[in-house]
């Protein structure tokens, strides 16, 4: 994998206004994506995965804005970037949706239109994005019916959304996301709504893809078992902020923010029989309040007492591993990881 | 298809002479009085001889028979008060086709002002356009549609330059009442519509369009419109039956000769032969609006088969 990045996030912030309040959505995200890999995104409900990856295609809802920050996307190596934070009308936006940043959204029960076919649902994208007409925009829509898996295309092609299951409609949704013919996949839980049989293969049908059309991935899950076998890196998200990434082996075998250790050992995995499911107590924070210290701290049994005054920064655990914690500082109390964390580290998944 | 049509127009037919025949059978239960123009005058024995001579002292069932042997060759018997001796169809071949032409035309007016105007108004909802459409439809729905019929007679006569009688040769007569009678279902369609388009605009289909760089002009036109219309298609058949029926209070304000009331008239007086034939009449209609109700559903929505009692809604 190389380091070459193809979209690079500096400080952004989201905000959300909310009958004259002010969420914080996303406080301070840096991020590069690299060329060419799967990065996970992950963390619980309401800590801003979504939001944060919608803002990259200018998705976001009319009363949600960027307020800070930078997103700059490199379509070719090494090329002048183009400024999507500063992308206002929809006009600009749409040199950049489907044509270079393409989404799988989670539920493939709704997210195709009932009343029109498949076919026509993928043509439409190859012709807006590929310039293909009639015949030959046909053949190209059967050709990424076939990729993705779907037998008897010629038939399929004419079938509507409610005459395929589950798992076959996610498959379109990917297909008519390739059939956009982009640089940058954003998977939005594209396994949630799914069966657990058919997860996999889900999974398994992006991995096939990103090697035949040369895609980075993003992949979106609260399901840290989804990510384990899909994901080159891993980044944790807690109340609108990355708390920790690095590489999917460093993120579960040798985790540092407390807020990863509660996630990893919150996974059905990693219970005993017999025992309750680990569960994290408290609540994910109020982001319409301003937030001191770490985020995660009023969660967290064992905090430090600056955790409560000081943001902690990044420290580095190695040159693609970052925290932000003080449990890293040099001054720190060593606290050890929870027992579930080092079982993890002793057996693997 | 073929066979389902079949089978459903062979139901249609079958409801059809039921609800026929029950209208008949009960207006046999009616005052007698409605069958000679001058009860008033005559004596017992002559009622009892004329009602003989109708054939309306045989037993039901002959009767019944009589009336659909007859009905099926185009004779629906004559009227006794309304018009004497006139055969029913006449009047009804007289009167049917100004209110349906009308009516007709009324349908489409409000159809194609309606559908575009509730498709802009879901498209800039909350801003100008969907701000004056809203005060439109509340207007129409709010003021009784006598008090602006009235107004529009009064100042419409004159701006469009016609008299007080209806003339049918001469377009401009029609103007008038055919733009008062589409106002009620094009505030309909448009207010539906801007609620279906705004319902469907927050579907996670139309998000996904989004994201595959479809514009939003695009959007509405080939994504959200589709799917607004399947909850309103299903109002057009009603729709159609008023048209026939016609408006009593439009055609009474341009005097326009057409069925508007003819039913009412027809059973207060008692005519019942004339009941009889109007009532055939309208529940051949509404018959008819239902099966095409069904097919135009078919048509725009896929989830909806043919035969199949399972549909996708």
């Amino acid at each position: 994998m190389t380091q070459d990045p193809i979209l690079s996030v500096r400080g952004l912030q989201i905000r959300f206004g909310l009958r004259g309040r002010t969420l914080h959505a996303i406080r301070d995200i840096d991020l590069d994506l690299y060329r060419g890999e799967v990065l996970a995104l992950v963390g619980e409900s309401g800590s801003g995965k979504s939001v944060f990856t919608k803002s990259f295609m200018g998705l976001l809802d009319a009363n949600g804005s960027i307020t800070g920050g930078s997103i700059d996307y490199y379509p070719t190596p090494g090329c002048t970037p183009l400024h999507l934070a500063a992308l206002k009308t929809e006009k600009e936006w749409l040199t950049v949706r489907g044509r270079e940043i393409a989404m799988v959204m989670q539920d493939p029960m709704t997210s195709l239109n009932p009343l029109k076919t498949i076919g026509e649902q993928i043509t439409e994208a190859v012709t807006l994005h590929q310039g293909l007409k009639g015949a030959a925009a046909r053949e190209k829509t059967l050709e990424y019916l076939r990729d993705v898996g779907i037998s008897d295309p010629a038939l399929r092609y004419k079938q509507y959304p409610h005459e395929f299951s589950g798992g076959m409609r996610q498959r379109v949704v990917i297909a008519i996301a390739l059939a956009c013919n982009p640089k940058i996949l954003l998977c939005d839980e594209p396994t949630t709504a799914l069966d657990v049989t058919i997860q996999a293969q889900i999974l398994q049908l992006l991995r096939q893809m990103r090697e035949k059309y040369h895609l980075t991935i993003v992949l979106i899950t609260h399901d840290l078992g989804v990510v384990a076998n899909l994901a080159d890196r891993v980044a944790v998200m807690y109340a609108g902020d990355i708390v920790e990434i690095g590489t999917a082996d460093e993120i579960y075998y040798d985790p540092r923010h407390p807020y990863t250790w509660a996630l990893l050992s919150s996974m059905p995995q990693m219970g005993v029989k017999g025992e309750d499911l680990f569960s994290i107590p408290g609540t994910p924070p109020n982001l319409f309040a301003e937030i001191h210290g770490d985020a995660f701290a009023p969660r967290n049994p064992q905090a430090l007492k600056i955790d409560f005054v000081k943001r902690p920064p990044y420290f580095a655990v190695s040159p693609t591993h970052k925290a932000r914690t003080w449990l890293l500082d040099p001054r720190a109390p060593h606290i050890e990881p929870p027992a579930a964390v080092k079982k993890l580290q002793k057996e693997g998944l | 298809m073929v066979q389902y049509l079949a089978k459903r127009i062979g139901r249609s037919v079958l409801t059809l002479f039921i609800i026929v025949t029950l209208v008949f059978c009960l207006l046999r239960l009616m005052p007698v009085e409605g069958y000679f123009a001058n009860y008033e005058k005559m004596s017992e024995a002559q009622i009892q001889a004329g009602l003989q001579s109708m054939g309306l002292l045989d037993p039901l069932p002959v009767q019944v028979g009589r009336f659909w042997r007859n009905a099926l060759h185009g004779d629906l018997g004559v009227s006794h008060i309304y018009k004497v001796n006139a055969p029913v169809t006449q009047i009804l071949a007289q009167k049917l086709p100004i209110s349906v032409q009308m009516g007709v035309l009324a349908m489409l007016l409000s159809l194609v002002l309606g559908i575009p105007l509730g498709l802009v108004m879901g498209q800039y909802k909350g801003r100008w356009p969907d701000k004056l459409g809203t005060a439109l439809i509340v207007l129409i729905q709010a003021v009784p549609a006598a008090v602006y019929f009235l107004y529009i007679q009064m100042y419409g006569t004159a701006a469009v330059g016609v008299g007080l009688l209806f003339n049918a040769a001469n377009w401009r007569y029609w103007v008038l009442p055919v733009c008062s009678m589409s106002l009620a279902n094009l505030a309909f369609y448009a207010m539906w519509l801007r609620r279906y388009m705004v319902d469907e605009s927050n579907k996670d289909y139309v998000r996904l369009a989004r994201a595959k760089g479809v514009c939003g002009r695009d959007i509405a036109l080939h994504h959200v419109f589709r799917n607004a219309m399947v909850p309103l298609v299903q109002y057009i058949p009603s729709a159609f039956l008023n048209t026939v029926v016609g408006s009593i209070y439009i055609e009474s304000l341009y005097s326009i000769p057409g069925m508007g009331g003819l039913l009412v008239t027809c059973v207060q007086r008692h005519d019942n032969t004339m009941v009889q034939g109007i009532v055939l009449l309208y529940a051949c209609v509404g018959i008819v609006g239902l099966i095409l109700g069904d097919i135009l559903m078919v048509l725009i929505d896929p989830r909806i088969n043919f035969g199949k009692k399972e549909g996708g809604r």
